[in-house]
């Protein structure tokens, strides 16, 4: 039998949902078998992914991101979805250093989600919203 | 989050507890730039992270951004007690170019 579960979570784009959003993540993906390190590193991956939509996605203004978390077996998928301002160039919003509030933001997030995941995948659409996908797989226990 | 921040000569002692994310880093930020610019005498930041269970990037580039102002007074930064997790990000981030890491804050008072 194929192991699956799943959770949805809808919250209002504030600040204070940020760290909500990724230990709420994190309690549900500890049902597969990380280490601790790969827990924290799905909380910082959550994290910035999330503080994209409240800061860029919203501009810190109201607005809807909807997270729905689900694995299949030892694979933990992410998604983070947002209906706010968009992306214009998406290959340019993933560099690293690349932010487009430079004397605030240090554009590692990114980079962050890149280098604690296994999988990225962002589609953007501006005036419309952002959608991040991020796919992390339980590592086999060496014996 | 928590922190105590305390100016010793030349130094701003920052030691953190819990977690600094998008929520908590613009409180300290304003912190941390009202001691800058009410001291100018501060050349140095030293950061004890051993209380913080979390950083992201919104996190970082507080800190970073204060790392600009030390190179403009030619000081130093130094990350204290730093556990694996907060090393490896800093790490990532570049963090490891521009600061030092220490095992206690009386090591770096001893050191600058």
């Amino acid at each position: 039998m194929i192991s699956t579960n799943w959770i949805k979570l809808e919250i209002p784009s504030d600040t204070r949902n940020v760290a909500f959003a990724r230990t709420a993540v994190a309690l549900f993906a500890s049902q597969l078998d990380w280490t601790l390190d790969e827990l924290e590193d799905i909380k910082v991956a959550v994290s910035e992914a999330v503080s994209n939509s409240v800061i860029h996605g919203y501009g810190l203004q109201e607005g809807l991101i909807k997270i729905a978390v689900s694995y299949t077996g030892p694979e933990l998928s992410i998604v983070i979805e947002d209906f706010g301002r968009g992306i214009a160039d998406i290959e340019q919003a993933q560099e690293v250093g690349f932010t487009s509030i430079p004397e605030e933001r240090m554009g590692l997030g990114f980079t962050f989600m890149h280098e604690y995941m296994d999988e990225v995948r962002v589609s953007s659409q501006v005036d419309t919203g952002t959608t991040v996908t991020m796919i992390k797989r339980v590592r086999a226990l060496e014996s | 989050m928590q922190y105590h921040l305390q100016v010793k000569g030349q130094a701003l002692i920052a030691t953190l507890q819990g977690e600094l994310d998008l929520h908590t880093s613009p409180k300290f930020k304003e912190e941390l730039v009202r001691l800058f610019e009410a001291h100018a005498t501060i050349t140095h930041l030293i950061i004890d992270v051993k209380g913080l269970s979390f950083v992201d990037s919104s996190g970082l580039g507080v800190i970073l951004g204060r790392y600009r102002e030390l190179q403009e007074r030619g000081g130093r930064l130094f990350f204290v007690q730093a556990n694996p997790q907060i090393k490896r990000i800093l790490q990532m981030s570049g963090f490891q170019k521009i600061s030092e890491f220490a095992n206690s804050t009386s090591d770096v008072l001893e050191r600058i």
